[in-house]
């Protein structure tokens, strides 16, 4: 990627071009060519990409229902924690169908309303997948510039200690870990509200996404920076005393945009779906947190008397996964030089 | 204490889903709530001890074929000594017979003889005489002697090897606090011996007017002490009942075969129509109940002895209805309140904001597994009575949150905190809590509901001196054998504080004196005060009643009627048959 900057620069200050047509226009005329950043060209690209939009898009309107999700609930009258019994027979299933009260209908034993559950359920999806993504690229990218740049010493600690980590069971941690923490946050559990829980939950399953998140990016942004500093325009900066974070942050981050974008991308998916699937285990989030992961779990049994009360939390999920993996790949096209459209 | 295994041995078998009763209302459609509500009949005899082998023919039973048997539970062990699960005690009548037994007419247990009569205590009641039958003989071939039977009595004291069985011997017989067992202290032990080849005479340290019934347990059938291998007895046990093992692979499958050496006319109500029996653990409940309901091939000669899944409910209709065996259980729930710490007239508001249907509904039971309670015994105790429930304990309704404010305004309580445990790590227990939370918080009072996690809640309910004051444990109770005197001493005599085992926490000599002058009747004449007795302690409002256990299980289509054992809660397995 870098080589690609560098033509870039030059070619901003206008003392060379590659451009087939600037040879032909003279003499004395200034060449008017326009740089571009890696970052720019990607988006250029990016933007073109009608896939790419389209996810893009449904991403944007799954944010918004997450972030509106109060005012739509109100606007259907209704919230997600409101038992209406009365609206369940005696063995529990619901008696009444999508209708104007409920527009998907309430679910069965407790008759909560489903689509409040359902607009509610995007929050921690998302929350948990953006929060995780953010916490682990920020400290992958750190642990991995250190790492490359120091180099000696430094580089084989943090590196034992990306590949311990790599190495730990990440399934039965993400089980395990909630329920210590829980343990130690709210005193062996006694006297915990349901609430108390279901929050200790959300961010312990935040701390252990984040927590086994970090070391894969890590390598990479490793990897990428052992080759980056061998480069001259890095030892001219060092030459000339420029401070080691601004070369760090202000030389060697630029040139980092792409993989860490390509790798955020394709990890906010593998989130959603990880604390999707840690809820359908029991070990995620808990009742009485709205969670699309919580309800899957609770409707597997009902899946043939009750289709909507499973299948609309799975079409949430596959939807705004399928969306952001597209849009992930995308992105990575976007960024490779390679890709040629 | 000794009762608390077969109280947790229920409730977890509950737990997976192995309880059961009610009644068999066969039109019964699946959706409206017009369910399995009738069929309560008044237990008449409860023993018969002059009924003789063979039992009499069921009309229409065909011999033949093989029957299979799904569950996801698999029975823990299968050993006579060490069997207290409803599920291996039922399939343990095939195999094991006993001193005496139950034969189930009518739907209720009616105790009978079987190796033995039904014993005779001596005057003092401290004495009991039992006569072998003659001429009854094992699996191979060898006779049943009444030292075997013995044996089998002194080796269910052996708890170390054993450690899941019964312990009323060690309360009730002479030295059984003392005596370890044949394998740790020998042979000589006081409180069994044996005269002439067929008289078997057990010494009690105090009376126990039940033992007859206790004696239909699995580990007092005769056991040789030459063919003892301890724990690998249940690999290969000698068999005495209809069939015998085949081969028994822990944990997926255990298949019977005919025992020829049974001989039908010693025995008064098993039955040997199917040649075989297949049972296959370890299988996915819904699945295998949806095979049984398809009855495609194999499956239609299947049945499935776990409750049905509430998710299968609404394909119950049409013909499919046939296929669902109804029974009663031997269970009661009840959500207790400690009288020593919540006055009588709060009690009573209590029970008047109680959400019953909420809470039926919110902990997702139907009336293929429970039939709502009103009263503290079961329909299946004889002496049970359908007295008029009391204001507030009637076990249906939404609750009345503004009578029960009014009572608790009077009563100058308002505000009145309620605490109890609920298992904060599992959606529905918790989501019980908060229906509960809701109404009772909607009548006036404060609500303190304290979340524990799933490993710590038994010892924490079973601690009567925690600071929460309702929904201690026992949270439900199960008879042990169909008598009153399994319920009322266990759960309402002073000494059942001591024991873990109270509802209501009551420390009142004068009931306790009541109850005592109850017990000690002959089981005919105590059923007749049972039911007075129930009503009585129900109006000291010592909890809101729940539910009692039903079974709902699903047959295939070349299964013939089978009828629910409601003394395990569990289909009669000795008295089925396949249609063809």
């Amino acid at each position: 990627m870098e080589p690609l900057a560098q033509e870039a620069e030059v070619a901003e200050s206008g003392m060379l071009s590659d451009e087939p047509g600037a040879g032909s226009t003279g003499p004395g005329q200034r060449v008017v060519t326009r740089g571009k950043s890696p970052l720019a060209i990607a988006l250029t690209r990016l933007r073109h990409d009608r896939i790419a939009m389209i996810c893009l898009g449904i991403f944007i309107f799954f944010v918004l229902i997450a972030i509106f999700a109060p005012l739509l609930a109100k606007l259907e009258g209704q919230d997600p924690t409101t038992f209406h019994q009365d609206l369940v027979d005696e063995y529990g299933f619901p008696t009444v169908g999508p209708n104007s009260q409920h527009w998907f209908g309430v679910d069965p034993r407790l008759g909560r309303d489903l689509f409040a559950r359902w607009v509610y359920g995007a929050r921690p999806s998302l929350i948990v997948a953006v929060s995780a993504t953010a916490i682990s690229s920020a400290i992958g990218v750190v642990i991995g510039l250190v790492a490359g740049f120091i180099g000696g010493w430094t580089d084989r600690i943090l590196s034992w200690i990306i590949d311990f980590v790599l190495s730990l069971p990440y399934l039965l941690f993400a089980i395990a870990v909630p329920a210590v923490l829980l343990a130690i946050f709210v005193g062996n559990n006694e006297g915990a509200s349901a609430e108390e829980t279901a929050t200790v939950r959300f961010w312990s399953l935040i701390l252990v996404l984040s927590f086994f998140g970090w070391a894969g990016l890590a390598r990479l942004i490793r990897g990428e920076v052992l080759s980056l500093r061998e480069r001259e325009f890095i030892a001219a900066a060092r030459v000339l005393g420029v401070p080691r974070r601004q070369v760090l942050f202000k030389e060697l981050l630029p040139n980092l945009v792409a993989p860490i974008v390509i790798s955020t991308s394709l990890a906010l998916p593998t989130y959603i779906i990880t604390e999707a699937g840690l809820s359908v285990l029991g070990v995620g989030l808990t009742e009485p947190t709205p969670s699309w992961g919580v309800t899957i779990s609770a409707a597997e049994t009902y899946y043939r008397a009750d289709p909507l009360y499973l299948w609309l939390p799975v079409l949430g999920i596959t939807i705004l996964v399928l969306a952001l993996s597209l849009l992930g790949d995308s992105i990575r096209d976007a960024f490779d030089p390679r890709t040629r459209r | 204490m000794a009762r608390v295994k077969l109280a947790v041995a229920a409730t977890a078998a509950l737990a997976l889903g192995l309880a059961g009763c009610g009644s068999p209302s066969s039109n019964n459609s699946s959706k409206p709530s017009n369910g399995a509500t009738g069929g309560i009949s008044t237990a008449t005899e409860a023993i018969d001890a002059t009924a003789k082998g063979p039992a009499a023919e069921i009309p229409g039973a065909h011999k033949g074929g093989t029957m299979t048997v799904y569950s996801q539970a698999t029975p823990n062990n299968l050993d006579p000594t060490d069997i207290y699960y409803t599920d291996s005690a039922e399939i343990a009548k095939l195999v094991y017979r006993t001193p005496t037994q139950f034969d189930i007419r009518n739907g209720k247990p009616t105790l009978v003889p079987d190796l033995t009569d039904l014993g005779t205590a001596s005057a003092d009641k401290l004495t009991w005489t039992f006569k072998l039958q003659p001429n009854i003989k094992y699996d191979d071939g060898t006779a049943v002697k009444v030292d075997d039977l013995a044996y089998a009595i002194k080796r269910s004291f052996a708890h170390d090897v054993f450690p899941d069985g019964a312990t009323y011997q060690q309360t009730y017989f002479k030295d059984g606090d003392k005596y370890k067992g044949p394998y740790k202290d020998g042979l000589t032990y006081s409180g069994v011996e044996t005269t002439g080849t067929d008289t078997l005479i057990i010494h009690l340290s105090k009376p126990f007017a039940d033992l007859p019934f206790y004696m239909t347990f699995p580990l007092f059938t005769p056991i040789p002490q030459a063919k003892d291998t301890k724990q690998d007895y249940q690999s290969h046990p000698l068999a005495t009942g209809p069939y015998k093992f085949d081969s028994f692979t822990v944990g997926s499958e255990l298949k019977l075969v005919k025992n020829t050496n049974w001989d039908p006319s010693t025995d008064a109500a098993r039955h040997q129509y199917v040649d075989g029996w297949d049972f296959k653990w370890a299988q996915d409940d819904v699945k295998t109940q949806q095979q049984v309901l398809n009855s495609s091939g194999p499956d239609a000669s299947a049945i499935n002895y776990v409750d049905i899944d509430a998710s299968l409910v609404p394909q119950l209709t049409g013909d499919k209805v046939k296929q669902l065996v109804q029974g009663e259980g031997p269970c009661t729930f009840l959500t207790q309140m400690d009288t020593r710490k919540i006055p009588l007239e709060v009690r009573k508001a209590v029970a008047t904001a109680w959400p019953y249907d909420q809470l039926w509904k919110a902990a997702g039971i139907n009336d293929y597994i429970g039939e709502r309670a009103s009263t503290i015994l079961p329909p299946s105790i004889p002496g049970y009575t359908k007295y008029t429930p009391l204001p507030g304990l009637s076990g249906v309704g939404p609750g009345d949150p503004v009578a029960a404010k009014q009572m608790l305004t009077a009563a100058g309580k308002v505000g009145f905190e309620l605490s109890y445990y609920y298992d904060n790590t599992k959606p529905i227990p918790q989501q019980v809590s908060q229906v509960r939370t809701e109404a009772l918080t909607k009548a006036g009072f404060k609500v303190k509901a304290i979340g524990v996690a799933t490993a710590d809640l038994r010892t924490k309910t079973s601690d009567y001196t925690a600071p929460v004051n309702m929904g201690q444990s026992p949270r439900g109770w199960c008879s042990d054998w169909p008598d009153g005197t399994s319920w009322m001493p266990v759960l309402f005599e002073s000494s059942s504080l001591a024991n873990g085992l109270s509802w209501g926490e009551m420390t009142d000599k004068s009931l306790d004196a009541e109850i005592n002058a109850i017990s000690d009747l002959a089981p005919d004449a105590a059923a007749a005060k049972w039911g007075p007795e129930d009503q009585k302690i129900m109006g000291l409002y010592i909890g809101m009643p729940g539910y009692y256990t039903k079974m709902g299980v699903v047959k295939g289509t070349n299964v013939g009627t089978t009828v629910g054992d409601p003394t395990q809660g569990m289909p009669l397995f000795q008295s089925m048959y396949l249609a063809s």
